[in-house]
């Protein structure tokens, strides 16, 4: 037992430092991703749903489903035999980025168009009745009744992020991937799980965040809540 | 007042959902337009405010064609009221009954006390509702606020769409009865749509009988119930017609009919007391619960006489003979 105390305090001491960094390397790369992927697919997600020509959303979502059964680990790879094929550097940030945001987009667009298609038609015909601009029907009406569903999207994407975060070392990206797959080639189980462990607990910590954010956000107005007795 | 041309509205799959419409609403009268669902009483409605455009004819209110106003603007000078899902649940009952203010660009002080005033019309205390959302608000009290959102800019017409539609009989009957008192207030010219007959007598100063797109009879309650224009109406009416005939005779009819005058009035409120706009139906009831042998009778504050039971028993035995 106090081996294993022991053990466990010279490997903090000799790679605390590598572990915080990479930490804060993985976040770095994560909030990238969600924000350049939130950034396209939550406009696209509103102008999908709002676009009377019904089969520009089943076609847009069908694409975009296309990248989700590619196995991770695989389409890190394509992207950077992408970048090599498009003779730009294949090592380093950018093909790692470029996989995260491709797949991030999907659940932040399939669940903005969700939010905005459930709003019910007829508040949307009533507020148009009473004299709003389309304009102020999306933005006093559909958005914020959407808004649940685009926090629960992008819930989903910082988590799988997280996780796929991890496999973009493989292609130069800095985070807490580098070190399982030190760890992986050099059979040192230490490292192994100093990469995978706040690997995990970056993973829960924010989808209890981002679920708690959502859940607030639900309960002003959307959720039944402090009902009259 | 709103005129209907010669309104036709058919779909370009050729259902024709309402046919040369033509009729013409007082300025401060209740319009009832009544049918059974595809009667095109809804369309007729929403072709008002322009959420359905008029395939042929015109819609004029005080002569100025609809079709040649901008639509957002026009929608702004008519209040609307639907079933109580129109509330936006994202919204407070106070940002709710303030939409069509905020629109406009109200100043926020004046925005503040109109919601006070409106949620106190509606008989909801402003201090324990204004910041509710709508799902903390039973079915009656969305209803309120729905009215009171609908006619919170002032509007001079109202449409309101089976406004009571989702409630429970007895709610239902209690705010059609404080509608009734509120419309006589505020003088608006209202355009209401329901399928229920009994609520089209009560509410309606007239009552248009819509089947498949056509105009079957446009009369006062009194006149559809006592000379059906045709087989349908009579058909519609059914085996209500003795029921109806008993709710389009009120309090008032009774008093005129006998030149009840005040002889004079008793010096305190008394607790139970007939309404001018009552129906015999509702004038029993009160005698029911009253216990009296005669009771005092009312047109909001003003008394305008007694009335025994004898002389209501009277009444609605005419109305038996006449049926």
């Amino acid at each position: 037992m106090n081996t294993m105390w022991a053990n466990t305090a010279q490997f903090l001491e000799d790679y605390g430092q590598d572990i915080l960094r990479l930490t804060g390397d993985h976040l770095l790369l994560t909030f990238m991703a969600v924000l350049i992927a939130a950034a396209v697919a939550i406009p696209a997600g509103v102008l999908l749903a709002l676009c009377s020509w019904r089969r520009l959303a089943s076609v847009v979502l069908g694409v975009v489903n296309i990248f989700q059964p590619i196995p991770s680990l695989a389409l890190v790879a394509l992207v950077g035999v992408l970048f090599i094929a498009l003779d730009l550097p294949s090592i380093g940030l950018a093909p790692g980025l470029v996989a995260l945001v491709v797949y991030a987009l999907l659940p932040i667009i399939r669940n903005t168009y969700t939010g905005i298609r459930q709003v019910d038609r007829t508040v949307i015909e009533v507020a148009t009745g009473m004299g709003m601009t389309s304009r102020q029907v999306l933005f006093q009406v559909q958005l914020p009744l959407a808004l649940p569903f685009v926090m629960a999207g992008l819930r989903i994407a910082t988590v799988w992020t997280i996780g796929i975060a991890t496999l973009v070392s493989l292609v130069g990206a800095h985070s807490l991937g580098d070190l399982i797959f030190r760890g992986l080639s050099r059979h040192r189980i230490g490292l192994i799980l100093g990469g995978a462990i706040p690997a995990i607990l970056l993973a829960l910590l924010f989808d209890w965040l981002l679920g708690f954010v959502e859940r607030r956000l639900t309960s002003t107005g959307s959720k039944a809540d402090g009902l009259p007795t | 007042m709103i005129t209907f041309e010669h309104v036709s509205k058919t779909y370009p799959n050729g259902v024709e959902a309402v046919k040369a419409l033509s009729l013409e609403i007082a300025e401060g009268e209740t319009l009832v337009l009544l049918g059974t669902s595809g009667s095109g009483k809804t369309t007729s409605m929403k072709m008002v405010n322009r959420l359905i455009e008029p395939t042929d004819g015109r819609i004029l209110i005080d002569g100025q064609d609809v079709m040649a106003q901008d639509p957002i603007a026009l929608r702004r000078q008519i209040g609307y009221a639907i079933q109580h899902i129109g509330l936006f649940p994202n919204m407070t009952v106070a940002e709710n009954i303030s939409v069509v203010p905020r629109l406009l660009q109200w100043l926020r002080a004046r925005i503040e006390s109109r919601v006070d005033e409106m949620l106190s019309m509606v008989d909801l205390e402003p201090s324990d509702f204004r910041d509710r959302y709508p799902l903390q608000l039973s079915g009656g009290q969305k209803q309120r606020v729905g009215v009171a959102r609908a006619l919170a800019a002032d509007p001079p017409v109202v449409l309101m769409d089976e406004p009571f539609g989702a409630l429970d009989p007895i709610t239902r009957e209690q705010l059609q009865n404080e509608f009734l008192e509120l419309e006589s207030e505020i003088k608006k010219t209202i355009i209401f749509v329901t399928h229920d007959v009994f609520e089209a007598v009560k509410i309606g100063d007239r009552i248009a009988l819509l089947h498949a797109g056509e105009l079957q009879q446009l009369g006062a309650p009194r006149e559809i119930i006592e000379s059906p224009a045709n087989e349908f109406v009579s058909q519609f009416l059914g085996h209500h017609r003795f029921q109806l005939s008993l709710l389009t005779r009120t309090v008032r009819s009774i008093l005129e009919e006998l030149q009840i005058t005040p002889a004079e009035a008793p010096a305190q409120r008394p607790t139970h007391r007939l309404r001018a706009r009552s129906s015999l139906i509702d004038a029993l009831d009160e005698f029911q619960t009253a216990g009296q042998a005669s009771l005092p009778a009312y047109d909001r504050e003003q008394f305008l006489g007694t009335v025994t039971k004898p002389q209501l028993f009277h009444a609605v035995a005419q109305v038996l003979g006449e049926a």
